[in-house]
């Protein structure tokens, strides 16, 4: 809590100041990026992990030009990024699962009709 | 907590920023979001499945298009709005699947579920087709059963028929039999009386003992052989035990064994009949135990009647076998 206050103020003074934020200004889109890959974003959301991972990247360089308010924009863009890749990944799970049960329903039905004819269904 | 302090601290800073910036101008980018968003919204099949995530976007579209900051920011919120709209579609999307996929996993257990009953009624149904099976069989086995009743009748029938045939048939032989009975009889009444008759010529002919130069001369009648026979008859052996008795009294003394006959038929035959006879004797005699050293048979033929050969008693006094004590 404390240092999402600090964070405001900070930004708060980027806006018209230049102040430099701390490193842990980068934890949490970091941290978003780690659970989106482990989500499988990089198989299900490649475009949105790209993104996440780019705007982290700007997002650091832009703190080292000192363009804080841009690099702040940065890393709330790469982590709702990170974050859109966690949804679709897991999005994309269910879909899978879909076509799957899909197709063994249909194998089920096809082996049903074969064993049991008109009976079924 | 955490990102609802984010947001305060986004709208502080977006007041702040508003206080530097100019007003807001027409925003495509902004314009096209918000079609984003009604678009969505308006899906009926979607927008009920991400309400929250719905509302979020919502809010976060509402900031931009209220948003008084420098183009930097706006833009910012905007893609933000953005990124929301998409999750809240994802979102929806994934309901949509999950509750695709309860409906398949419904329609999965009901397959299987019909699958099983279906079993089940197949299972059912063979069982009763085996019970019919297991009734036609019996039904036929009964069919069966009564056709070989059927044919035991027939049979029966047909026995009886035969018993019938073979009752004639006995009749017929019992007929038969009591001929042959008869005749039977009336052949041993014949045998009887031919007995009699041999009784009768044994007492008068056997054991004829003449002395002759060669030695006591022991004639047996023609009682030993059927006619034209060379072998002795039934009881033959025993009537020349008396003979024997009487050989062995004379231990020491040879033996000559002679055939004869009547004249009657061709000479070479009755000397072939004397001399089988004659050997015929012989072969009893050593049987009864007269030493074989002792004994020879010779045929004599029809050459040495003893009595007249015109009349049957004298044919049947020279139809004989004379044994010979012989003396030297």
């Amino acid at each position: 809590m404390k240092p999402i206050l600090i964070f405001c103020v900070c930004l708060a003074m980027a806006a018209c100041a230049t102040v430099r934020p701390g490193p842990e200004i980068f934890d949490t889109a970091e941290k978003a990026i780690q659970v989106a890959e482990i989500a499988g974003g990089d198989e299900f959301a490649p475009v949105e992990m790209r993104f996440a991972r780019e705007k982290l990247a700007s997002a650091q360089k832009g703190m080292d030009k000192q363009k804080y308010e841009v690099s702040v924009y940065l890393l709330e863009e790469s982590e709702i990024n990170a974050e859109l890749a966690i949804e679709k990944s897991r999005t994309a799970r269910s879909r899978r699962r879909v076509n799957e049960l899909r197709k063994r329903n249909e194998e089920l039905d096809a082996r049903m009709r074969a064993t049991f004819g008109d009976e079924f269904k | 907590m955490n990102r609802s302090l984010t947001r305060i601290s986004l709208i502080l800073m977006l007041v702040l920023l508003s206080a530097c910036t100019a007003a807001p101008k027409k925003d495509l980018a902004l314009e096209r979001v918000r079609d984003e968003l009604d678009n969505l919204r308006s899906n009926t099949e979607l927008a009920g499945y991400a309400p929250l995530a719905l509302g979020e976007a919502e809010r976060a579209l509402r900031k931009a298009e209220m948003s008084a900051g420098d183009d930097l920011y706006r833009s910012y919120l905007v893609y933000m709005a953005d990124r929301r709209i998409q999750i809240a579609r994802t979102m929806a999307e994934r309901e949509q699947y999950e509750q695709t996929l309860d409906q398949l996993q419904d329609e999965h257990s009901k397959m299987l579920i019909q699958a099983s009953q279906l079993e089940a009624d197949h299972a059912r149904m063979e069982a009763a087709e085996a019970r019919l099976l297991v009734a036609t069989t019996s039904e036929e086995a009964q069919r069966a059963m009564e056709e070989k009743e059927t044919a035991q009748q027939k049979e029966a029938e047909s026995a009886r028929a035969a018993q019938l045939s073979a009752e004639e048939a006995d009749q017929a032989r019992r007929l038969a039999d009591s001929r042959a009975s008869e005749a039977k009889f009336a052949r041993r009444e014949a045998d009887l009386a031919s007995q009699q008759v041999t009784s009768l010529t044994r007492q008068l002919e056997n054991l004829q003992l003449r002395e002759t130069e060669s030695g006591v001369v022991v004639t047996l009648g023609d009682v030993l052989f059927a006619s034209g026979q060379a072998r002795l008859v039934e009881g033959g052996r025993s009537s020349l035990e008396e003979v024997v008795d009487l050989l062995q009294t004379e231990p020491d003394k040879k033996i000559r064994v002679e055939g004869h006959t009547d004249s009657m038929g061709d000479a070479d035959a009755n000397l072939l009949l004397s001399e089988q006879r004659a050997q015929a004797v012989r072969e009893a005699l050593v049987s009864l135990g007269v030493a074989s050293e002792r004994v020879s048979a010779l045929g004599m033929g029809e050459d040495f009647p003893i009595a007249s050969n015109e009349d049957e008693v004298g044919r049947a006094r020279n139809r004989r076998v004379d044994v010979i004590l012989l003396d030297n």
